[in-house]
């Protein structure tokens, strides 16, 4: 069988480990195999055949150990035959055992099957041949002893052993069959589990593989759509600046008298260049929140006094469309925000208000202190949103449908977007109330903090 | 001292940017020095001892952080004012400008009035 690269270093990582396992338990069943036999040291009969068997495993044993370390660079094929040798010497190890113990009547006839499970189950490999490997030769060997015996060629010293040759010739016919048959029904078993067991690893191991690669592409296209956002907002800015200069210098007069026109063409050109660089820092603002690198600096902040100075500031676009704008807060409400951040905030959600509702309408900004934390709104009395866009508002890039009577609103359609992730990373919510022609009201949350900390 | 021009070098790498600039300090009535790339910049800096630099980041042969850093560690040029005029505007780069000893940050699309302004102060008129 053919394995990729990393596929075989898995591998061989996996077969060493099993070894080096198999390796120390082998250790310890010396060790408890000596610490029993010094248990019952003194009405032991075949005293010598114990300490043989026993020194015989931790001979090899210690072998495999000292060869398996200098053997640090084998290939999986070798590490492989080593891990089957290793096992053929194990049933040769129990075959002794059993026949110290009572050949026919021995009751460790059960550690080959023992040995079956572990050789089809303690790898990673789809080597589960193995079984049979093990099945041959746990029947070879144990017949092999039986015949022996009959032979007369290995004495029998176990306890409780006083069969004729006839009827010996007769057990050991039995077991011939008895033994071959379970052994390699067993094995059968046993390599059919140790396939469908493979087969759902590789498959769960496949899926696995893919679904991680799915997410590391699509964390690296995050990334590269963040990395563009970010180097385009960049390489934008020196010809907008050049151009916003040269701009400037015409309408300030310092190449040349500008007549009236021209001044209002030059000021109506910087004034979309402007919104053409807010634009840009609103894409570069998304692409930091998404990213979570917007770095806040928060500091204890007066919210009404921000949410004042928002009104102040926008108070003179309000007044051009005729729109009252109005503040309903308490004298202080401190908070641990950060200003800018949330001034933008506020800046923001009046903006759009005065942006979607017509002339002579109303505006009304009102913060409320809760138990947990303190609700700002901004509320107007306008056309309202109809149910199917009130889930659309924060959606990025969508532009509302408009009443045709109002001035088509301009940007980008990520204010609110923006609004929105500045004031979760604050730990709030922002949402939206409203119904068609009962006004709008946005409301946004900031938890309150201990401020003595 | 007071007949005299107030000297401002400028180290910008796009020329256009240069030129328009130039055009700008010299209405505003000071005499402008020019550099396009970081070490001449450095070296104008050092040999006229304008008296305010105005300092791109992204530029040839040796970045405006640096030429920052290395007059104001100076003890012969970190009297003099500088500001460094970038269209780099992520939160680091500013910090890092300022702990340059930047006297201060300005980001492309920058206005005409701010920067004169900022200027002014900075030259204490």
């Amino acid at each position: 069988m053919q394995y990729s690269e990393i596929e075989e270093k898995v591998l061989i990582r996996d077969v060493k480990e099993k070894i080096s396992w198999s390796i120390w338990v082998r250790y310890v069943v010396v060790a408890l195999a000596s610490f029993l036999l010094y248990l019952s040291f003194f009405d032991n009969s075949y005293l010598q055949l114990s300490l043989g068997l026993i020194a015989f495993v931790f001979s090899y044993n210690a072998l495999a150990h000292i060869f398996f370390w200098l053997k640090k660079r084998a290939s999986l094929v070798f590490l492989l035959s080593f891990r089957n040798f290793l096992l053929v010497l194990d049933v040769l190890a129990v075959t002794i055992l059993i026949y110290i113990t009572g050949v026919t009547e021995s009751p460790y006839w059960f550690l080959y099957l023992v040995l079956i499970i572990i050789s089809g189950f303690g790898i990673y490999t789809p080597s589960s041949v193995t079984v049979f490997i093990i099945a041959f030769f746990s029947t070879v060997f144990y017949l092999g002893m039986l015949w022996l015996v009959y032979l007369g060629i290995i004495p029998v010293y176990a306890p409780g052993f006083h069969l004729s040759q006839q009827q010996l010739f007769t057990l050991i016919f039995n077991k011939a069959v008895f033994t071959t048959v379970s052994f390699f029904l067993f094995a059968t078993t046993i390599y059919y589990f140790s396939q469908l067991l493979h087969q759902h690893r590789d498959e769960l191991s496949h899926k696995n593989s893919l679904f991680l690669a799915a997410v590391v592409e699509l964390k690296d296209l995050n990334k590269m759509k963040d990395e563009f956002i970010s180097t385009a907002s960049h390489e934008l800015r020196t010809p907008l600046a050049i151009l916003r200069e040269n701009l400037s210098l015409i309408e300030d007069g310092v190449v040349g008298e500008v007549n009236t026109k021209q001044s209002e063409l030059l000021v109506s050109a910087r004034a979309n260049l402007d919104r053409l660089a807010e634009i840009l820092n609103n894409l570069l603002d998304i692409s930091k929140l998404d990213a979570h690198s917007l770095q806040l600096k928060k500091a204890k902040t007066d919210l009404s006094e921000l949410a004042r100075s928002a009104v102040e500031f926008l108070q003179p676009k309000a007044s051009a469309k005729n729109i009252a704008l109005d503040e309903i807060c308490p004298k202080q409400v401190w908070v641990w925000v950060d200003p800018n951040q949330i001034f933008r905030v506020f800046v923001n959600l009046i903006d759009n208000a005065i942006k979607y509702i017509p002339e002579n309408s109303k505006i009304t900004v009102g913060i409320e202190s809760g138990k947990n934390e303190v609700s700002v709104y901004v509320k107007d009395n306008g056309p309202g949103i109809s149910d199917q866009d009130v889930l659309k508002v924060f959606q990025r890039f969508v532009r509302l449908e408009k009443d045709p009577a109002l001035t088509p609103p301009k940007g980008f359609g990520l204010g609110l977007s923006i609004c929105q992730g500045i004031v979760e990373v604050h730990g709030g919510k922002l949402c939206v109330e409203s119904k068609l022609g009962q006004g709008t009201k946005f409301i946004f949350t900031i938890p309150k903090a201990d401020l003595n900390d | 001292m007071t007949d005299k021009k107030r000297r401002i070098l400028i180290v910008e790498d796009e020329v256009e940017m240069l030129k328009a600039l130039q055009l700008r300090l010299e209405a505003n009535g000071y005499e402008v020095l020019t550099a396009q790339d970081g070490l001449s910049g450095l070296n104008k800096a050092r040999s006229e001892k304008p008296d305010l630099i105005l300092l791109d980041v992204m530029l040839p042969k040796m970045d405006g952080f640096k030429i920052c850093r290395m007059l104001k560690f100076d003890q012969d040029y970190k009297n003099i004012p500088v500001i460094i005029l970038t269209a780099k505007v992520q939160d680091s780069d500013v910090e890092q400008g300022l702990a340059m000893g930047a006297d201060a940050y300005m980001t492309k699309p920058y206005k005409a009035d701010e920067l004169v302004g900022k200027i002014k102060e900075l030259l204490g008129d």
